[in-house]
């Protein structure tokens, strides 16, 4: 029902009874002369309108073009500071793990696409209109921008290029059922490569920054330097190679592991290419196999052994009791000195066991279980060590990483975390125990009626006061922290909507065949509800991504801070504020158009919104 | 258990005695019994998170006390060194000024921002469904580009840009002097602003609105009864207006409210504690009794006959225990007492003097900019309406941002209404302008209100992003002042206090225009 309001002049065909539904509404094609007359010049006051609208979009792009093409900007702050943008001062005899972190999502999302099919095909002429219009707005940047003669006739003539391949592609021969189409992947390649092509040919020059104690800028003319154009070539070999490995996993393998696999390694790829690769904890071996590993095999093997066996169907009561019993000694363990991980690690085989019921069945349930508690106590575990471990990567100043990778770190861990605990917030405000509903509705409603920028302030400056003696949290962690509760409060009233929109005969049905609550929940409830909010999930997930931009009030080294602060500060590069703050703005709507443009298909696919 | 139910239900209720009976001695013990167990964990996890809470403000305490921290609330009445970059004192002597002060830039900024929003919000969402290809691309682009781009960098990129493109401020500085200036330190335009008698002729305008009530009814009868159309949201507006004009003249007859209004502050003032205590105790029982006598109303059968569960006796209980610990803190904590008491004494004493003014005082006054020399640089006068480029630039993104998805809202608001409504209107003949007002927008508005009213909530929100361009908002002049006197945990109270209450208000009064759009439906 999207495109409804769009054109809907000309699609005035009434479906009749035999059509089927799922027939895409024909659009008239009008001739030039035609479409013109019924979409700019319809009446008088249409005219009016299209001419004053005209007029002022040709100004202001004029005046648009003046200033990104005014001598006086300094693009070069950008070029020179790109590294500072992507990873602020991330030592760069270290770089390779960054690239390597790269190429691992690089080949997971190779992988992934493959398998799930992503992408679709576009007909060859959809292509050549798309490039027919961009070399008209070429022509137009040409004209309006104050260049001098020649470049304009240099850029008349790329223009035209452009213009005239969309032409011929445009023309190019099959109507109807055999019409040419080409996949959308192919495209994105083409153009991948052809950018990553250019890294070799054209001399867009080195541009390095030497922070010294006089900072020097190196911008010499000549290609790109060898660091930058030979990893990015590497990549997209990577990608494509990646997207065909995926292929032939896809048609040689049963198609449910694979996924699963892939999920799994989504999930896990954040904390381990953070906390491993990034970070590279410089584990005190001895510390590690005379406390941590003792204290996580005790887990391992006892939590496994009792887990399984409260998963037996016969367990019956005894097996609440102890569950109940551990959760007692977990907050027990709060009152005497004793390591953190003992007690977290009390809590998390008290939460486990007292959701061992639900999950209970034969063997081979039983076995997944296990095995499922020994995956979160090993990451767990492992994340705990190597936070509490200093780290390898000498960063100058601060947090190990900075500029864009901040932003997608705070962004991703963000979701990652509040999205259990928004959902757990969501069932509890949907509960029908009163309790857990009015602390639940309490803590939602007041995080959403405070604005971020307050909580953010409030957990970088009090969470150290909170904390017990000898706890310590640096502020990206603190702040993360809060970041998280202010995003589970908005995503449970998202999982909320799904929630109720689950209908009253699912949950009859589930009583009907037996299923305790919880296993209604999980089993019937969660799913159907978290299907139908999905699009709001992802409209969340971008408004985390655009808001980590308030890392900056707080003094957090992410891209908007960078751009603001850090480079306009630079004795060279003295008032570059705006051409800096135009880029970071030009980042963040790629990304978040992209992501929105890629919930509206991910709802068209699954026929979500479709009655 | 189910077969004894089973039977009960079948048999008819004057033998449902023995069945109960034998479900009473079938009865499951308590540590498997649903009911009890979920009591216990509620109760168990209520008795967590106070522990938790209670734990981290003990450590915070022992911290704050370790670091010579204090958490009271007397930097309100200190002297403290603010300069607020605009608003209603730019030189506050106090820590509780300077953030009053802070309070009111940001209601000012959103109360405009949400005005101008709703206007251009809806233009782009009219604009997105035009016939005109031109506009319609227009307006998408609009949507697309500023819903993607964080409000922050929007902010700092107009902060920037007008920093840098306006010209300096001069003493002949333009565009029409005397009358309006831009530069960049602000826009500076003429200024209305309340005098002395504006309480006294609020007071008419007051009494105006009542009559404009009932003239407002009396015109709807009118037009209902003859079905001409009697226009009764004009005439109610055109009484107010009257009223307002006479208010004018007559105002000065209201001087008597200020003897009343220090009258109550008096009373006030002598009450005794035991007052509002007893006031506390009275309404934290009263709503428990009505509360739980409702509950039990609701469960009785026509017959009379009380069926209560077990969860519902733990409810019962639970709000009984819990209407006892409010009574027990009323008692105890008499500076809550004090505090009411003081505070409503202060209220009407300011209102006592608000109203003690010499008889011919005017309710408004106007003034003109102007731009005053002190140092080596030109700078604003106080006596214009001064925007700030700070402000300027929060309001433009706040704005901006707002009405993309404000667009968006009346877009599909407006799609919402089928199509079949439009071509029924236009088969009764009815005109282009009419069918939008009498027959879309009403059905739309009900589709469009719910999500615009937390694009409101968004906005005042959004206002606190002022802190990075340095309009001294609430946020901005609350870091400031804990800065200057280390009390951070009361200013985020006041913080939390003052969103969640301006939360609060504008989802009541949304709330109310979303009823009342659902009554005319039916």
């Amino acid at each position: 029902m999207g495109g409804f309001g769009i054109g809907s002049r000309n699609s005035a065909v009434v479906p009749s009874a035999n059509v089927p539904i799922a027939a895409p509404p024909e659009v008239l094609k009008l001739p030039p002369r035609e479409w013109v007359k019924a979409n700019l010049f319809s009446s008088p006051f249409n005219s009016v309108l299209t001419l004053l609208t005209t007029v002022v979009l040709l100004a202001i792009f004029r005046g648009f073009l003046a200033f990104v093409f005014d001598p006086v900007r300094q693009w070069d702050s950008t070029a020179t500071n790109l590294q500072l943008f992507m990873t602020r001062a991330y030592p760069d005899d270290q770089y390779i793990r960054i690239w390597f972190c790269v190429a691992v999502i690089l080949i997971l999302t190779g992988v992934s696409m493959a398998v799930w099919r992503a992408g679709s095909t576009m007909p060859v002429a959809a292509i050549g209109h798309k490039l027919l219009g961009t070399g008209a707005l070429l022509v137009l940047l040409a004209l309006l921008a104050p260049f001098s003669a020649s470049a304009t006739i240099q850029w008349l003539v790329a223009a035209l290029a452009v213009a005239a391949t969309g032409e011929v592609l445009r023309r190019s021969p099959g109507k109807g059922e055999d019409e040419r189409t080409v996949s959308t992947l192919t495209v994105l390649v083409i153009a991948l490569a052809g950018l990553v092509a250019s890294l070799w040919v054209v001399p867009y020059g080195h541009h390095t920054y030497i922070a010294n104690r006089v900072p020097r800028v190196l911008a010499e003319p000549g290609t790109v330097a060898l660091t930058t154009k030979l990893p990015w070539t590497v990549m997209l070999l990577i990608v494509v190679t990646a997207y065909f490995a995926g292929r032939l996993m896809r048609d040689r393998l049963p198609a449910n592991p694979i996924r699963a696999t892939l999920m799994v390694l989504w999930l896990l790829a954040p904390p381990v290419l953070v906390y491993l690769v990034l970070r590279d904890p410089d584990f005190d071996i001895g510390h590690v196999v005379g406390t941590d590993l003792p204290i996580f095999l005790a887990y391992a093997t006892g939590g496994a052994a009792l887990l399984s066996w409260l998963t037996r169907p016969s367990t019956g009561e005894a097996g609440r009791i102890i569950a109940v019993l551990i959760l007692l000694v977990g907050f027990c363990t709060f009152l005497t000195p004793m390591r953190m991980v003992v007690r977290i690690d009390m809590l998390m085989l008290a939460v486990f066991a007292l959701a061992a019921p639900t999950f209970a069945g034969g063997p081979r349930a039983r076995k997944r279980y296990a095995v499922g508690w020994l995956g979160v106590l090993g990451v767990a575990s492992w994340l705990i060590t190597s936070i509490n471990t200093p780290s390898t990567v000498e960063v100058p100043g601060g947090f190990f990483i900075g500029g864009l990778s901040i932003t997608l770190m705070v962004a991703v861990f963000t979701i990652l975390f509040s999205f259990p605990l928004g959902i757990g917030l969501a069932l509890a405000r949907t509960s029908s125990m009163p309790i857990f509903r009015h602390l639940s509705t309490g803590f939602i409603e007041i995080v959403r009626g405070v604005p971020l920028i307050t909580i953010l302030i409030f957990f970088s400056i009090m969470v150290p006061l909170f904390l017990p003696t000898g706890m310590h949290l640096d502020e990206v962690t603190a702040v993360i922290i809060g970041y998280v509760l202010f995003s589970s409060a908005y995503l449970a009233e998202n999982v909320r909507g799904g929630l109720q929109s689950v209908t009253r005969g699912q949950h009859e049905a589930a009583d009907a065949v037996g299923m305790t609550t919880a296993q209604k929940t999980v089993f019937i409830v969660l799913p159907q509800a978290l299907r139908v909010s999905i699009p709001p999930l992802v409209g969340h997930c971008i408004g985390v991504f655009k808001e980590t931009s308030l890392l900056a009030i707080i003094g957090v080294f992410d891209l908007l801070y960078i751009a603001r602060i850090v480079i306009p500060g630079q004795t060279e590069f003295m008032g570059s504020a705006r051409e800096n703050l135009l880029f970071v703005s030009v980042i963040y709507w790629i990304f978040a158009y992209q992501l929105s443009k890629a919930s509206q298909r991910l709802e068209r696919r699954t026929g979500l919104g479709e009655r | 258990m189910t077969t004894s139910d089973n039977t009960s239900s079948s048999e008819s209720p004057g033998s449902s005695a023995p069945s109960t009976l034998v479900a009473a001695s079938a009865r499951t013990p308590l540590w498997r019994d649903v009911v009890v167990l979920k009591w216990v964990t509620q109760v168990f996890l209520l008795a967590v998170v106070l522990s938790a809470m209670w734990f981290l403000a003990s450590q915070a305490g022992d911290n704050l006390r370790a670091r010579n921290i204090n958490t009271d609330f007397d930097f309100l009445e200190r002297p403290v060194d603010i300069q607020l970059g605009e608003g209603i004192d730019t030189h506050p002597d106090t820590g509780g000024r300077a953030l009053w002060a802070a309070m009111v830039n940001t209601l000012r900024l959103s109360v405009a921002g949400i005005i101008f929003a709703t206007v251009l919000g809806v233009i782009v969402g009219l604009a997105r469904l035009s016939d005109n290809w031109l506009v319609r691309r227009i307006a998408s682009g609009w949507v697309e580009m500023l819903r993607n781009i964080p409000l922050l960098v929007q902010m700092i990129v107009y902060y920037s840009t007008m920093t840098a493109a306006l010209p300096r401020l001069g003493l002949d500085a333009g565009p029409i002097n005397g009358w309006l200036h831009v530069s960049n330190k602000g826009i500076s335009m003429p200024r209305v602003h309340i005098a002395d008698g504006f309480y006294q002729w609020a007071v008419v305008v007051l009494i105006g609105a009542v009559a404009a009530h009932f003239v407002r009814r009396h015109r709807q009868r009118i037009q209902d009864e003859t079905g001409a159309n009697a226009s009764p949201i004009l005439w109610a507006l055109g009484t107010v207006a009257l009223f307002g004009l006479v208010g004018l003249v007559v105002h000065p007859a209201f001087f008597w409210l200020g003897a009343v209004f220090g009258a109550i502050a008096d009373l006030l003032d002598s009450l005794p504690n035991a007052v509002p205590q007893l006031l506390l105790s009275a309404i934290a029982v009263g709503f428990a009794t009505t509360w739980i006598s409702r509950f039990v109303s609701d469960h009785r059968s026509a017959r009379g006959h009380l069926s209560l569960t077990d969860d519902d006796w733990f409810r019962i209980a639970f709000t009984a225990l819990v209407s006892l610990v409010l009574v027990y803190v009323a008692v105890r904590w008499t500076g809550l007492s004090s505090w009411i008491l003081n505070s409503g004494r202060d209220l009407f004493g300011v209102l006592e003097a608000k109203f003690d003014v010499d008889g011919a005082a005017r309710p408004f006054d106007a003034m003109r900019p102007d731009i005053v020399q002190k140092a080596k640089f030109p700078n604003y006068g106080k006596n214009g309406l001064t925007m700030s480029i700070g402000f300027a630039s929060v309001f433009f993104a706040v704005v901006f941002y707002t009405s993309a998805f404000i667009g968006e809202n009346v877009r599909g608001g407006i799609l919402a209404v089928s199509k079949g409504q439009t071509e029924a209107a236009k088969a009764v003949g009815l005109g282009r302008g009419q069918i939008l007002r009498h027959v879309v927008l009403p059905q739309a508005l009900r589709v469009i209100l719910p999500p615009t009213g937390n694009q409101y909530l968004n906005l005042v929100k959004n206002t606190s992003l002022a802190v990075a361009v340095g309009m001294s908002d609430i946020v901005q002049v609350g870091t400031t002042v804990f800065n200057q006197t280390g009390r951070t945990l009361p200013v985020v109270a006041i913080w939390m206090l003052f969103y969640l209450s301006c939360s609060l208000t504008i989802s009541v009064v949304v709330n109310w225009f979303n009823v009342r759009m659902q009554l005319v439906e039916r």
